[in-house]
Parts: C-alpha cells; structure tokens; sequence
C-alpha cells in the first residue's frame, strides 16, 4: 500500500504592500497562489502559470517578476508590490491607473494588473520614454482583448500624469 | 439640459474598480470552497479498460472521486446538440466524463474534489487510466478520406454536408470568357482569453437551490443547460457570470462538462465546489477554430465582373459538434462580402478529427469565408493586369440596391438580405488613408533602398445583432438611482458604460446615477447571450426601449402632479420640468416614490406616497387595472433578420530579401457599423480584433502530431502577438445607421478580425509577386515559398498600383 | 455497487476458516472495530469506526455470517449506521489452497446511502477493497503469531487495552473489544486508525485470543 501524504505547512511571512503578511502554506505553494488565496489580494491574475503572459507580475523589491514561477518561500524578507498596493482605492487612482482610465487602456481588466505593475516599475526607471520605447516596454505582457495601442498611449499619458502631479500638488 | 451620452467618447465606469483589484472574476469567488481537478485523456483515441483510483485514496484532503458510473440521472446523458441544424445529419456529443471511449487529447475521464487544487492535482496525478488506444483522425485530408472513423457510426467522418445555390453555376461557368481555380487553406487557432473557463457552485442544502458562477457568455443558456442535466426546476438554478476575463467565442458554448459537474458535485457534497481551468487544461479541453481546406471556381468577364463562383471546402470540427454547424454555414453565406456573385454555389462538409471541439472564434467562420473571396479577387485582378481595389470596386453592390438579398439562409435561419451599407464610400475612405494611389511611387523609393514592400486590401460583410432577442428592465429607485439590468453577459465590452449611456440620454438622468448589471439571472431571466457582434444592438436597443417605456410612465405621473400635459415636458439631469417654464418640476426621484402607493413610509420622501398625503385620487384605485406599482419597464428587441455592417482594411508590409522576415508597417482600418454608441469603446472592439487577426496570420498555429498529440499546448509554442507584433493601427469610420432598429446600431466586436488573413496575404503577394495560398505563414515559410517560385520573375504583378 | 477482491494469506485454508468465525479474531482483525458482541448464532454487533477520506464516522452495525461451508466458502451480510450514512451489504467469501496458504476471494454487492455515497463509486469500492485488504493483512499476521502482536511500526502511538480472556463457547452478549477501542481522539486518515490500533494493543489483546482459541470452535 502507498504512503499517505500529508503537507507540512510553513509559516510564510512577506512584507506586501508595505505590511507584513504572514500565512501558512507548503513549500511549494506558487507566489501567486499565496497572494491570491492565502492573503486575500486576488488583484493580480493568473493566465498561464508558465511565466509567458505576465498577467501575474508584481514587484519583488521594486522590480517586476512572474509570481507564477515564484515560490512563496523565496519571497520571504521581500517587499512584495502587487496592483492593490499601487492604488487600491477607485477615488484615488494612481498615476498609470488613472492614465489607463483615460485611454481606454483596457477591456476586460484580466491582464491589466500586471501592465500596471510592469509600467509603474518601468516609469520610476524611465520617466519620459519615446512612443517606440513605450512600446516595447509592454512587450513582455500578453493581452487579447486591446491590440495594445492603448496601452501604449497608457504609458506615455501615464509619464505626463507623474510630471503633472509632481509639478502640482505632491504624488 | 443634460449632456448627450450617445456617441461620445465616455470614460468606463468599470475602470476605476477593475483597475485597483477590485474585479470578482471566477476564481476570485469562493475561497472556501472544495476544489475539482480533471483527470484528462492522454489519447486521442483509445477505449478506456480500466480506472484505478487506489493510491489516490491517500492524499490527505480527497472529497471523492468521480466517473461516468457515477453520473445519475441525466447527468450521465451525451451532452446536448445546441444548435441542431437540417444539414447536420450526425451530430455527436460527447459525455461530461468519459463514457468508455475517449474521442480527443483532453477530454476529461474522472474529476477528483479535494480541499484545494494542488491536493486534488496530487489525486489525479495518481489515478491510473488503462487506455487501448485505437486508430487516430487527424486534419481534412485524412478526415475525409474516410480510412478511419472517429465516430464509428459516422461513414467518412460527415457530421454535415450542404449545398447551397443561387442561379445556374454550371452555365455561368461555362460560358465565362475567364475562369480560375484556387486551393486555398487555413488553419487552426483559438480565442485564448487571458483567462480559460471556470466554475463555481453554492448549493444551498436549506432550500435545495443552486447559486451558479460560471466564467461564460450566456448565464440563461448555462442555467437552462445545467437544471436540465441536474433534473432541476429552473426556479431552484440561478447564474451569474462574474467579471470574465475574455471570451472571444469559447464561453458561448454551454454546458461545458465542468458547468454540470461542478454543481452536481456540490449538490451530491453538500458542500460549494469550484474549478478553474489551467491554460494546458484550456488548450485541449475547450475549442479552436478556422481550420479549412477550400476550393474555389470563377468564372469572371474581362472586366473583372463576376459571372459565377462555385465554392468547395472542408471543416474539421473536431471530435464533437455541440455547436452544430454555425462556423462553416457562415463561411459559406458570409464569403460573399460587398460583391454580387453572378451564380453562386457552395458546397461544404464539416468533418470529424480526433482533435478539440471546434466552435466559433471571433469571426465565427467569417475570416475563412472572406479570405476564400479576397484571394479570390486578388488572383482576377492579377490575371486581367488590373488595379486590385478597382476588380473589387467593379463588383460591388451599389447603395442605391440596397436592401440587397443575396437569395440566401443565413445563421440565423434568415434572409442573408444586408439592410444597408455603402461600399464605394467604404472603399474610398480606405484607398485615401492608406494612400491607395500613391503607393507605386513608395514602392519604388523602397526599392532603390533594397527594400521589398507590398500592399493588401480586404473587404467584408459581417452580418451582426442576430436574435432571437434581448431584453432589458430599467428601474427608477426613489433615491433617484437607476437600475439597468440586461441579461446578456460582458467579457470587457464595456457594456456598464455603453448601456447606461443610453438610458441616461433616453430617461434623462446623470450617467452617474445608472447602474448596469448583466448576466444575472436574478435581475433579468430572458436573454441569449454575447457572441456574433449582437449586443449593442441588441440589448443597446432593448435597454432603450425599456428605458422609453419608464420614461413615459414619469411623465404621465408627473403630469398629473404638476397638472400638464405630457408632451409639455422634458426631463434632464433627473428633473422633470415643463419645456420653457423650468420653475414648474418634479424631481425624477418623487415620481419614483408616487409610482408606488405605500401604507408605510420608510422614509421621509416616502411620506408623499401613503395613504393621507393627499397624492392621490379617492375615487380611483391607487393602482390602476393597467397599470403596475413602481416607476419601472420592461421590454424586448426582437428583430426580423441580422443588420449587415461591412469594413474595409489594408496593409503595407514588408519582407527582408534574405531573411523572409515579416514586418507590418502600416495597417488601416475602415468599417462602418452604423450609430456608435461610445466611440472609443468601438475603436477599441477593432483593435483587438485587427491584433487578433494578425497573430491568426503570422504566429498562431494548433500543431497536432499524427497520434493527435497537440504539440504546443501553451503560450510558449502557441504564439499569440505581444505589443511589438501589433501594428499601429490607423482607422476611420463612416457610419451608415441601421434602418432595422431603433438606435440605428449595428454590431461591431469581430470587425476587426474578420479579414485580416486576407488582407495580410494579399500584401505578402504585393511583395513577393507570387501566390500566397496558405495562411498563415512564418518567415521560414515564405522563404520557402521564394524557392519554389525561384523560376518566376521577381517583378511585381503586372498592373498592380 | 459491486466490489471484488482477493488477498494472498500465508495461513492454511482451515486456520483462515476458524480465525474468520471467531468473534474476537474478527474484533481484532476488522479495522476501525471497537467492539463486536454477539448477539446470536454467528451474528454480531460492531461498533467500528471508519470513513471515505474526510468523510469518517462511526457506524453501529450488525453482521451476520451465513452459507457456511467449511473450510471453503461463507456469505457475509454487513449493515451499518453512522452519521455519514448506511451500508448494506452481502459478500460471498471464497477461500482457496494456495501453496501452503489461503488464497481468499470477496465478491460483495453493496449500497450505500446517506453523504458516504456521495463520494464516488470507485473511492468508495477503493477504500473498502483497501479495508478488506488490511483485514485480511491483520488476520494472517494474528494466525501466524498465534493471536500475539507482531512487531510495530515506530512512532505510532498506542492503544492499551486488556479483557479478561473468556472461557468457553462465548454466549450472546458477550463483548470482544476491538483494537479501535482506544484509539487517539483525532485520527487523520482511516489508515492511522488501524494503525494505531495495531500497534498499541496486540500485546494486551494476547490473552483475549488465547483465551478466544479456547473458546468456542466449530
């Protein structure tokens, strides 16, 4: 007869949108699944699971990643952005989200968290890029539903929004 | 006096929530629920011998686990045949988990529930499935050959063989002065949401009901589906679709194995189930679409006039036709595009593989059937030496003919008459944004450089808004708030926005105050569904129509409050007042609470509407015997046939000498889909659809080896277009309304698609100056294609601009 | 619901027969059992405590052997009740020479109802052939150290449990603890019950199967 299979759970602690977070999971529990079920914060989506659509991308210490090909674990000690710590209040949207509204970046929101994630990082490096730099900044997210023009007038209207706001009020 | 909503260009009010993790889509829902995984055939054709589900039993978490003996009732029936057809002579379905045989790679075999995904992935990982495998079906040409069955009752793998003809082909061909031949072929791709299908159920063991969730296009379709096989009342079952991420066509199909097993788990568990598909799990078990094999006959004048087409093609249908037949029925009546054909007559067979259901996929047949045309005018035009745009122009139906019976049935098992359209005006605006007439002169300044450029144009007809019908129920709270509810569902169509514009310019109220839910069957139980570009004219018209209905009764009860006639008011910004006298009103919000006469007054407004408040007429009843309580209507759109929009694209493209490498570098869109109601919103639905189509021309393959192994079963050898693959996209409209509805709308969600193969092709053709038969095609391809053509002249087509 | 099975014992047809109609053999041999009382002529009483993954309860039932024919063949007629549902069934044994041991056969026609029939025919046939499998396990294992424990798994915790044996043919009424009688409270899976069962008591339980052997013989 086979062995019976019990998970040893692991207290998973991550810092996430700037408090710390913790739960139980098995090691091999995705980053993605942990954010999604075991935190509650089912903003970024899952659309592939093999690190090609980019619909899970969030920031690990400022820089995007697949949460899909993470594991829980490795992101202890980290500080862990996910779209909800970009802006997660309708009313107060943050620059790339409210530059999203603005143009008609995107249609059925499923892969938009992490376009947004992606840009955010992308515009803390690179505040004012060309229209071909914008481009290809977003050529790593997959989406089926907005032929991405939008999205790349996303970026550059989102780069205006920062500078208008810095030049304004602060944010 | 409110700003008009209709045709203007209004920010969604589904972005601010989608935009900051607020959506609720399917797997979103039900964090506590048991959870299902699928135990799926690895065999593309094989009799099942055993099932052993021993070592399973020790994963810690299993609920239980589930074959075909186990289904009772008529959940154990073959699934059921949507859209049965005459021509469809064996259609066949399969079972919710396999009964015996297995017909594809992917169809489920057992479902295991568990705790959580991962353990119940552990489970299936551990049942052992004893196979035979049997002989495999794979492509047309094997398919029809007949050598082997995939159904064995189905003689050459015919589920379905149809002609239809219109005029004498034969004759026509005989006496043309021109005729050519073609073969042409496509192949497989799929809608690919960002997110595949799910389920989530809440049986609710008090009252014996069901509460379904299911990632789909039709919740009354899913509802009606899923208490038949349950052997349900329809009262005990309610749907709602959530936020879906994506449809494209694959969710219209209802009920997928999943959508019955899920509820039937949880109503045999007590307990709420859920299951989302992975994306392998969404390559093999859902469906694809386009592949063909076509052949077509013209017999043409000098001129370049159509005198006779006689059509031929062959659709692989997969393993299954729970869709029936819609894809190849309207290849064949929407081929025909903005042309007359002479006589026409097509011929087509719908054949079984052993391989993933096909059902429509934006397009929905379209693209295959335009493709067949364009190619078709493009080899015309080559072999009279004439302008490509002007053989087509030649052939156009002109406005002044319009209505226009092509003189066949349509999908929708009406006249394929279009109601109106321009063509010349269509093609015109086209040939001046891509610069139709100048590009001689491009080309050669590219070639001097040591460029090879081409040019590609393709027109359509897209026949859209088919019914039965959509309905909408508007309601006018006493707070002033406005409930719309339609029952069709939204994959990203915007339609919170786009609907409650037009209630908020038909009631008169802010669009702030109108709040749109679909695809609950709570709110609103009679709809159909989104697919084939119908709902904004369907259910656009339907809420306004509702909305008409509201705001006549406000005014006849604001009226009699104010003591006027009707027609001597207007109401704007929810305030109804007599035209030219603004200071005689009534708030929308009060007629809201004298529509319903109260004992009780809930609140302090309510107060105008009881019994002592001196509102309402002693010596007639407080509702009258035709009338209804509440300030709230309800109606239908129903119509007589599909209104037709068109479009026109073209592309300049340009191949590397050496590499074959394809770049698109211009690609223009024109189209005419009647009023719009949110431009933006339009210009977008086109957008996706063009990405679409160009990832259908030169990147998305389905790849099944001989054993009907599906090759590239995930996005990293399935390649859809990222933003660096997409073109700029240039468009421009001309608006024809639609004289069959009220709004004038007609659909707008495929145009973008349906003739970008074509019009790639044609461009490639441009370039290269030889045949481009087979789409689509890949760099290495068209290099060799370039060898084959080596003993050709490399010179551009005689006569081509 | 049909389930069948077969279990190779080490033990001679006829030491498989006696063990099979003996009370306190079968109370300590059916997993889950806490007890079995007689209740008439080769007709029991068990308590046993078992269940279908998540699904575990514990079931008051009355089995009744019948068709006896010695050494080779009985039908067993098993009904029980518990919070997770019922159970109804017949099974035809079979025991057949095989070399120096017993080859044995069940062929059981069963019903089930209540929320343990909602888990799935070939869990549900899973987990019994498994039960029977362990059964038959424990029953070779107790023939062959003459009714003593063999050795135990290590770390598993124990269930101490002493009857004094009894004398003679046991009369209706009398009680056979089973091994599930001091279980530990919470067990996780059926399997951990039976192995708990197994590894604490046997050397307790000695006595009652020597003094069973004693007891009444057929």
């Amino acid at each position: 007869m086979s062995e019976p299979v019990t998970e040893q759970l692991i207290e998973i602690t991550l810092r996430v949108n700037g408090v710390p977070r913790t739960a139980a999971a098995p090691a091999r529990r995705l980053l993605s699944d942990f954010l999604r079920h075991d935190l509650g914060l089912t903003g970024t989506h899952v659309g592939c699971e093999h690190g090609v659509c980019g619909a899970c991308t969030v920031l690990l210490d400022g820089d995007p990643v697949r949460s899909c090909l993470l594991f829980a674990v490795t992101a202890r000690g980290h500080e862990i952005t996910t779209i909800e710590g970009i802006g997660d209040d309708p009313a107060a949207l943050s620059p790339v989200q409210q530059a999203f509204v603005e143009c008609h970046g995107l249609q059925c929101g499923f892969c938009t968290p992490g376009f947004v994630t992606t840009i955010t990082a992308y515009l803390d490096e690179h505040p004012d890029p060309t229209p071909e730099q914008a481009r290809e900044a977003v050529s790593g997210n997959l989406c089926r539903c907005t032929g991405y023009q939008n999205i790349v007038r996303s970026v550059l209207r989102a780069a205006e929004i920062r500078r208008e706001r810095a030049g304004g009020d602060d944010r | 006096m409110s700003t008009r909503q209709v045709g203007e260009k209004v920010q969604r009010v589904e972005d601010p929530r989608l935009l900051t993790g607020n959506g609720r889509y399917l797997d979103d829902l039900g964090q506590g629920a048991l959870q299902a995984a699928f135990v799926r055939s690895p065999h593309a054709h094989a009799r099942i011998t055993d099932i052993d589900v021993t070592d399973a039993l020790d994963v810690d978490g299993v609920e239980g686990i589930y074959t075909y003996e186990d289904l009772d009732g008529r959940t154990g029936e073959t699934l059921p045949v949507l859209i049965p057809h005459p021509s469809l002579t064996h259609p066949r379905t399969g079972h919710c988990l396999a009964r015996d045989v297995v017909k594809h790679v992917g169809e489920a075999v057992v479902m295991v529930v568990a705790r959580d995904r991962y353990l119940a992935e552990d489970a299936c990982a551990r049942i052992r499935v004893s196979y035979e495998p049997l002989p495999v079906v794979v492509g047309v040409e094997q398919a029809r050959s007949g050598g082997h069955r995939v159904h064995d009752d189905v003689p050459d793998n015919v589920a379905a063989h149809l002609v239809q003809e219109v005029g004498d082909v034969e004759a026509a061909l005989a006496a043309a002065p021109n005729t050519l031949t073609l073969e042409l072929d496509i192949e497989r791709s799929a809608s690919m949401p960002l997110e595949g299908k799910g389920v989530y159920a809440r049986w609710d063991t008090d009252d014996g009901s069901l509460r379904l969730y299911s990632s789909t296009q039709t919740s009354t379709g899913v509802r009606a589906a899923v208490a038949a096989k349950l052997g349900m009342p329809l009262a005990k079952v309610e749907v709602v679709t959530p936020d879906v991420g994506g449809g494209f066509g694959v969710k219209i199909v209802h009920p997928w194995p999943e959508e019955v097993l899920v509820p039937w788990a949880a109503r045999r568990l007590g307990r709420d189930v859920k299951w989302t598909e992975d994306r392998r799990e969404h390559f093999v078990s859902s469906s694809h679409e386009r592949g063909q094999l076509q052949q077509v006959t013209v017999g043409f004048d000098d001129d370049g006039r159509l005198l006779g087409l006689d059509v031929r093609f062959w659709h692989d249908n997969g393993a299954y036709t729970p869709y029936g037949v819609i894809v190849p029925i309207i290849t064949a009546t929407q081929l025909l595009g903005p042309y007359k054909p002479g006589a026409y007559r097509v011929e087509w067979w719908s054949l079984y593989t052993n391989t993933v259901l096909v059902t429509p996929y934006r397009g929905a047949g379209r693209p295959q059937g335009c493709y067949a045309m364009e190619r078709t005018m493009d080899a015309i035009a080559a072999h009279l030496g004439l302008d490509r745009a002007e053989v087509r122009s030649r052939n156009f139906i002109q406005p002044e003919e319009m209505p226009y019976d092509q003189g066949l049935m349509f999908q929708d098992g009406r006249p394929l008459r279009y109601d109106s359209g321009d063509f010349p005006a269509s093609l015109a605006k086209l040939k001046a944004l891509v610069g139709w007439d100048d590009f001689a002169a491009y080309r050669a300044l590219a070639e001097r450089e040591g460029r090879r450029v081409g040019i590609g144009i393709g027109c359509y007809v897209e026949g859209t808004g088919v019914g039965p019908y959509e309905g909408g129920v508007v309601q006018v709270e006493t707070s002033g708030r406005v409930n719309v509810a339609t029952g069709l569902t939204t994959q990203g169509q915007s339609h919170q926005t786009a609907f409650a514009q037009i209630v908020a310019d038909e009631l008169g109220v802010p669009m702030a105050d109108v709040h749109v839910t679909t695809g609950d069957t709570r709110r609103m139980a009679y709809a159909v569904g989104t697919f084939a570009s119908r709902g904004a004219v369907m259910s656009g018209n339907a809420v306004a129509l509702a909305a008409r209905v509201v705001r006549a009764k406000a005014l006849r009860i604001a009226a009699d409050a104010l003591e006027v006639s009707p027609d001597d008011l207007d109401i704007a910004d929810g305030v109804i007042a007599v035209k030219g006298a603004p200071g005689t009103s009534i708030d929308l919000k009060t007629v809201a609470v004298l529509s319903n006469p109260l004992r009780y007054a809930f609140d302090t407004s309510a107060q105008a509407a009881t019994q002592f408040a001196g509102t309402f007429d002693p010596e007639k009843p407080p509702v009258a015997d035709d009338d209804e309580p509440g300030l709230e209507g309800q109606d239908f759109y129903s119509p007589t046939q599909a209104t037709f929009a068109n479009g026109m694209h073209a592309a300049v493209v340009e191949t590397d000498p050496v590499t074959a490498e394809i770049r698109i570098l211009r690609y223009c869109v024109v189209h005419d889909c009647g009023t719009m109601v949110n431009p933006m919103v339009v210009e977008g639905q086109v957008h996706g659809g063009v990405a679409q189509g160009v990832g259908g021309a030169l990147y998305e393959r389905m790849v099944y080896d001989e054993s009907g192994q599906l090759l590239n079963a995930s996005f990293m050898d399935f390649l859809m277009p990222y933003a660096t693959e997409v073109p700029h996209i240039e468009t421009d409209h001309l608006e024809t309304p639609s004289p069959l509805n009220p709004l004038g709308i007609k659909g707008a969600g495929e145009a973008g698609t349906i003739p970008v193969t074509a019009v790639i092709a044609s461009a490639l053709e441009d370039a290269e100056g030889f045949p481009i038969r087979s789409m689509p095609i890949s760099p290495s391809e068209l290099w060799e294609l370039r060898l084959a053509h080596a003993s050709d002249t490399a010179a551009p087509q005689e006569g081509s601009p | 619901m049909k389930i069948t099975g077969t279990s190779t014992l080490d033990a001679p047809v006829e030491q498989v027969w006696e063990a099979i109609l003996d009370p306190a053999v079968l109370a300590v041999c059916i997993p889950g059992c806490s007890s079995l009382t007689t209740v008439g002529d080769d007709r029991y009483a068990m308590t046993v405590t078992a269940g279908v993954a998540a699904i575990k309860g514990t079931y008051d039932g009355e089995v009744a052997l019948g068709d006896l024919q010695a050494p080779s063949g009985l039908t067993l007629r098993a009904r029980g009740a518990g919070s997770p549902g019922t159970i109804d069934a017949d099974v035809k044994v079979r025991l057949t020479p095989n070399g120096g041991g017993t080859e044995v056969t069940y062929d059981a026609n069963a019903s089930v109802g209540g929320a343990i029939g909602g888990v799935g025919q070939r869990m549900l046939s899973g987990v019994t052939r498994k039960m029977a499998g362990e059964f038959f396990t424990a029953l070779d294992a107790h023939i062959a150290t003459g009714g003593a424990a063999p050795s135990v798994a290590a770390g598993v915790p124990s269930a101490a449990v002493a009857v004094p044996a009894a004398a003679g043919t046991p009369a209706v009424g009398t009680t056979f603890t089973g091994r599930a009688a001091a279980a530990p409270a919470a067990p996780t899976s059926t399997r951990d019950l039976v192995l708990a069962a197994v590894a604490g008591g046997l050397l307790a339980l000695a006595g009652v199967a020597l003094g069973a052997r004693i007891g009444r013989r057929r």
